[in-house]
């Protein structure tokens, strides 16, 4: 094992090193660990490349001459393999390593890990000093959370098994197009490709594996796609207007759009996206909220009321 | 916990991304250096001395990186193809870009000066990897507040809280033993024995401005302690099992069945049935279910009288 990871070192820092390319008689000549017979330094070379390709580092492929197009020859260049952030501060590095410390006992714990390996790595002193002594915390979710990460870097279509509001497990097949948190939870949003369409879901929700489809096709995320955007949008946003007790409902005032006082009570419009999520918050709150407008969510509200009745009586 | 799995791929990842960091830290114990690359010390020597065989073609003393570790310090001079460290991939990037976007909105308010720099480092590092999507991370809780609740949860601890209560519109700091979290309307809320107020009290966690540690009360609450025993509550999903299941914590497999939950209050039983709107049940006590069904009966009246 330790051969071939010498190899592989001793290649990169000579296709690094190099100002042009190398060919493969060359590297077979010069880089330590390529013996043999022909075939087999060609097959070792070729897997090599793989190898270092998967780490993520670009070879580029070149010959001398254009015209006469003779050997291919091989290099990497410094500025595609080595991390480039321009002008970078230690306030900076500071604020990267909080980023990065976000994910401790999370998901990409070992990812954050090895990016901080790397910043520090740049002899850029992190001046954490200057910061206020604030530690977020990511919540841990889905143990595929990479699968997806990779997915939505390299657009890939993913498959999983996803819990229905009647606990019916169902495949679904998405196209990714970001992750999200909010209220220590986990939200997936993707083009769903079967039912062609914006679709978000909870990470907590998919049952099992998450699989990639390799060599599907791949797909546009659109400029700017924001996954709280795109389920709170103009489009999708219903008003109501309801008589809440005085000093009480504080759940929805936070998010009430006005206030009008009513003596015992007040009047609020509260804006709302889940027409259910909504009628279940306003239940939560007792007799201490009114629905006055508008009279469908009323009506939801009064046959919900009823049901209980109905069930406890 | 060291990482148990070892490919060569990793190995060699491991080494270009040794050769910068040791650059970037001459003298650094091996023993800091093991712990920074979560392996053990007899592997990062395997690693160090693995190498110590690579450099450029040649393989002279000219070429070889010149690597020394004998004396438990690491140096390493003459490595300038590998000193810089290497791009980030795509998933370092995105675990980078969700930790950027929780910092910048968990940075208090008058500190704009370094929202704006993280600002600038999201937009750096997303046109990096061609990231177009906007990645949001929205904490939970301020700073390291949920952590250290489930910190006291699990060692059955006090802690001193300064709360903002949004009802008297007041900060105060009281003395509390949490109970239990759980979640509502999608925030999440504490229940604990206050000791200030001499009673069981739910705080909403992102109120909590900051939390510590702290010794149990001299004078401890037996009263209240006995009260706050977790009572049993029977219930049966009719409709709407996920909502049910996510609510209460239910067991999956039993959700068809008569369900048992336990709690310390019957508020919030009674508010988590009501919200259900008429999806789940409470069999058992019959106290509740007719405060429930009465309750549920006086607001429909209201409706009706409106």
């Amino acid at each position: 094992m330790s051969r071939k990871i010498e190899r592989l070192i001793n290649l990169t820092i000579a296709l690094l090193a190099t100002k042009r390319y190398l060919t493969k008689g060359e590297i077979f000549r010069s880089v330590d660990g390529y013996d043999g017979s022909a075939e087999t330094m060609e097959r070792m070379f070729e897997r090599d490349k793989d190898d270092l390709r998967n780490l993520g580092v670009i070879i580029e492929v070149g010959s001398f001459d254009p015209v006469f197009q003779d050997e291919a020859g091989y290099r990497i260049k410094p500025e595609g393999y080595s991390l480039n952030l321009g002008e970078i501060s230690g306030v900076e590095i500071a604020l990267l390593s909080l980023a990065a410390e976000a994910w401790r006992g999370a998901a990409l714990d070992d990812a954050a890990h090895s990016a901080l390996t790397k910043l520090h790595s740049m002899g850029v002193e992190s001046d954490l000093d200057s910061l206020p002594a604030i530690s977020p915390r990511l919540n841990p979710t889905h143990s595929d959370f990479q699968v997806i990460a990779l997915a939505i870097s390299k657009r890939e279509v993913i498959s999983f098994s996803y819990l229905s509001a009647v606990m019916v497990a169902q495949m679904r097949t998405i196209e990714p197009y970001a992750i999200a948190t909010r209220n220590s939870h986990w939200y997936l949003a993707g083009r769903d490709l079967e039912k062609r369409e914006m679709r978000t879901f909870r990470l907590d929700r998919i049952d099992g594996e998450i699989s990639i489809s390799h060599g599907g096709q791949g797909f546009e995320i659109p400029e700017g796609f924001d996954v709280f955007g795109s389920l709170e949008s103009d489009e999708t946003v219903n008003i109501a207007t309801l008589d809440v007790r005085k000093g009480k409902a504080h759940l929805l005032r936070i998010i009430a759009d006005s206030c009008v006082d009513k003596g015992e009570w007040e009047q609020i419009t509260v804006r709302y996206f889940d027409y259910q999520q909504f009628v279940d918050q306003i239940l939560w709150h007792g007799a201490d909220v009114l629905v006055i407008e508008p009279t469908s969510l009323r009506n939801q509200v009064i046959a919900g009321l009823e049901e209980i009745v109905r069930l406890h009586a | 916990m060291h990482n148990s799995i070892q490919t060569p791929l990793s190995r060699t990842a491991r080494l270009l991304d040794l050769v910068p960091y040791v650059a970037s830290h001459q003298g650094i114990e091996i023993e800091a250096l093991a712990q920074n690359f979560n392996v053990t010390q007899a592997q990062m020597i395997s690693d160090l001395t693995t190498l110590w065989m690579c450099g450029l073609p040649g393989y002279t003393h000219l070429e070889l990186m010149d690597l020394s570790f004998d004396s438990g310090f690491v140096t390493i001079y003459n490595a300038q193809t590998l000193s810089n460290p290497r791009s980030l991939n795509s998933e370092e990037t995105i675990a980078l870009l969700l930790g950027l976007d929780l910092v910048i909105q968990s940075l208090p308010a008058e500190r704009e000066d370094l929202r704006e720099r993280a600002r600038a480092l999201v937009e750096k590092l997303s046109s990096r990897i061609s990231i177009k999507a906007k990645l949001t991370a929205i904490p939970s809780a301020a700073g390291s507040v949920r952590a250290l609740i489930e910190n006291a949860l699990t060692k059955d601890s006090w802690v001193e809280i300064t709360y903002h209560s949004s009802y008297s519109d007041t900060v105060s700091t009281r003395l509390i033993h949490p109970l239990e979290l759980r979640t509502e309307g999608g925030y999440e809320y504490l229940w604990a024995l206050c000791h200030s107020a001499r009673n069981l009290r739910v705080f909403r966690i992102d109120r909590i401005q900051k939390l510590v540690p702290s010794a149990p009360p001299e004078a401890p609450l037996y009263a209240v302690e006995k009260e706050a025993e977790k009572t049993a509550y029977a219930i049966r999903v009719h409709s709407r099992p996920r909502a049910a299941m996510e609510r209460f914590s239910l067991n999956r497999d039993s959700l068809s069945h008569e369900n048992e939950i336990l709690s310390f209050s019957s508020e919030w039983v009674q508010r988590s049935i009501m919200a259900s709107s008429g999806s789940v049940e409470v069999l058992e006590p019959s106290g509740l279910r007719n405060e429930i069904a009465m309750s549920a009966q006086a607001i429909l009246d209201r409706y009706k009288a409106h």
